[in-house]
Order: C-alpha cells, then sequence, then structure tokens
C-alpha cells in the first residue's frame, strides 16, 4: 500500500517492560519500547514496511518508538508515530513488522503493547491518558472491543482517562 | 488482565490523517467535559472514602 492513498484507519522508558505471545508456542517475551533517532534509520529498511518511516522520523513534531523483545534489541516487531498536540496525543501511525502481519504473523499484542505504551506517554505528560487516531471502518469495532476506545466521528476514534488505565493496567509491570 | 491478542486475519494497523480545526475544536470540548466529569468522580469517591473512615 502507498503511503499516498489517504486510508484512514526523556523518560525512563527501559523501566516499561511489557510483552507480546508467540503465535506457535504461545510463549510470552518480555518487551521494551525505544524512541528512535535519526541514528536508528539504518535499521529500517523501507521494503519491509508500508509506510515510509523515514520521514516520520525526519518529521520533527513527531516521535517514532520501536517495540522489541528484550532479548533481541535490533529485530524491531512495531513502530509507532505520535504527536505531542499539548492536550493530548495523537497517533498518526502504527505498523507491525512484516513477519507480525496476516495469518502467519510470528507474534501477537504488538499493536495493543504500542498503544498502551502511548497512553502512558500520555499521562506522563499531563494529558490523563488521552489519545487521539483515526480507523479503518472495519476497525472501528474492534478497537471498542478491545482497547475500549471510543469513536468520536467518521473515522475519528480516541481513548480516554479510564480506557488508558486499563491498557496500562494490562501492559505496564508496576 | 492478559494481552490484548488481535485476531490471526486482522492487522492492527493505524495511519491517521489530520484533524480538521473544527475537528478539534469539537473534540477538545468533549475531552475538557470528559475531564471534569473524572474529576467530580474522583472528588466523590475521595469525600465518600473520608466519611468511611471518620
Amino acid at each position: 500500500m502507498k503511503l499516498s492513498k489517504k486510508i484512514p484507519l526523556d523518560f525512563e522508558i527501559d523501566k516499561l517492560t511489557n510483552s507480546i505471545e508467540n503465535t506457535s508456542t504461545d510463549e510470552v517475551f518480555d518487551t521494551v519500547v525505544v524512541q528512535l533517532t535519526l541514528k536508528d534509520l539504518s535499521h529500517i529498511h523501507k521494503s519491509e514496511w508500508q509506510f515510509d518511516w523515514a520521514k516520520e522520523i525526519k518529521d520533527k513534531t513527531k516521535e517514532v518508538y520501536k517495540l522489541t523483545t528484550i532479548n533481541n534489541p535490533t529485530i524491531i516487531q512495531g513502530l509507532l508515530s505520535l504527536e505531542d498536540k499539548q492536550d493530548h496525543i495523537f497517533m498518526h501511525l502504527i505498523e507491525s513488522s512484516k513477519f507480525n502481519k496476516g495469518k502467519d504473523k510470528v507474534y501477537l499484542g504488538v499493536p495493543g503493547n504500542l498503544v498502551a505504551f502511548a497512553c502512558k506517554i500520555s499521562f506522563d505528560k499531563g494529558y490523563q491518558g488521552f489519545l487521539a487516531f483515526d480507523a479503518k471502518t472495519a476497525l472501528i469495532k474492534h478497537y471498542q472491543e478491545t482497547l475500549h476506545a471510543t469513536h468520536f466521528r467518521g473515522l475519528r476514534m480516541f481513548i480516554e482517562t479510564t480506557a488508558a488505565l486499563r491498557l496500562i493496567s494490562q501492559y505496564f509491570k508496576s | 488482565m492478559g494481552l490484548i491478542k488481535e485476531p490471526k486475519n486482522v492487522d492492527f494497523t493505524v495511519q491517521s490523517e489530520p484533524w480538521t480545526e473544527e475537528e478539534l475544536k469539537d473534540f477538545r470540548k468533549l475531552m475538557n467535559e470528559i475531564k471534569v466529569k473524572n474529576a467530580k468522580k474522583k472528588l466523590r469517591s475521595s469525600t465518600t472514602k473520608k466519611r468511611v473512615s471518620a
């Protein structure tokens, strides 16, 4: 899918560990979310990603994060692009890595993990967990049921304080 | 509580378009209403707790 096609859809991050689950073995692996910088661009091969993550990293209004397992910090499981809107966090992009897509995906839980992280950032910045984003039409119900997201209008959705707290408690060890 | 596991046939991908000024204005209004409501709930809850412990 090309980016041009309009399809909706310094904190202590080292301590924010959570996990993803191997679809074949049901094994659970602890993960970590780390902010990406321009230096990390060499680890992101354009052909392996649907979105232009280099563009996101270069955009100074956005912050890009990667999810990896603790044991394999060089293998990116998913990417997240956020913008601080001063009173809430806006989630521009979320993408699971190529091997975490489709019916043969290797790990489950990558996107939920990243959304919970975005909510955590919203709390850390004093925005009470508010996170806004767009959803694909077919996924609105799914997000309402799994993320407890609220449908705002059209493809617009948001996560409010109670739902954000629920997500954080599901993913982040205290 | 367990992980939120997307179904195998579902790929959770978000690609947001910028929200219009009007959408942002309405969203901020709603967000503030929720924040006020939550603050009232919290206050009510803490008042109740104080009464119980008194």
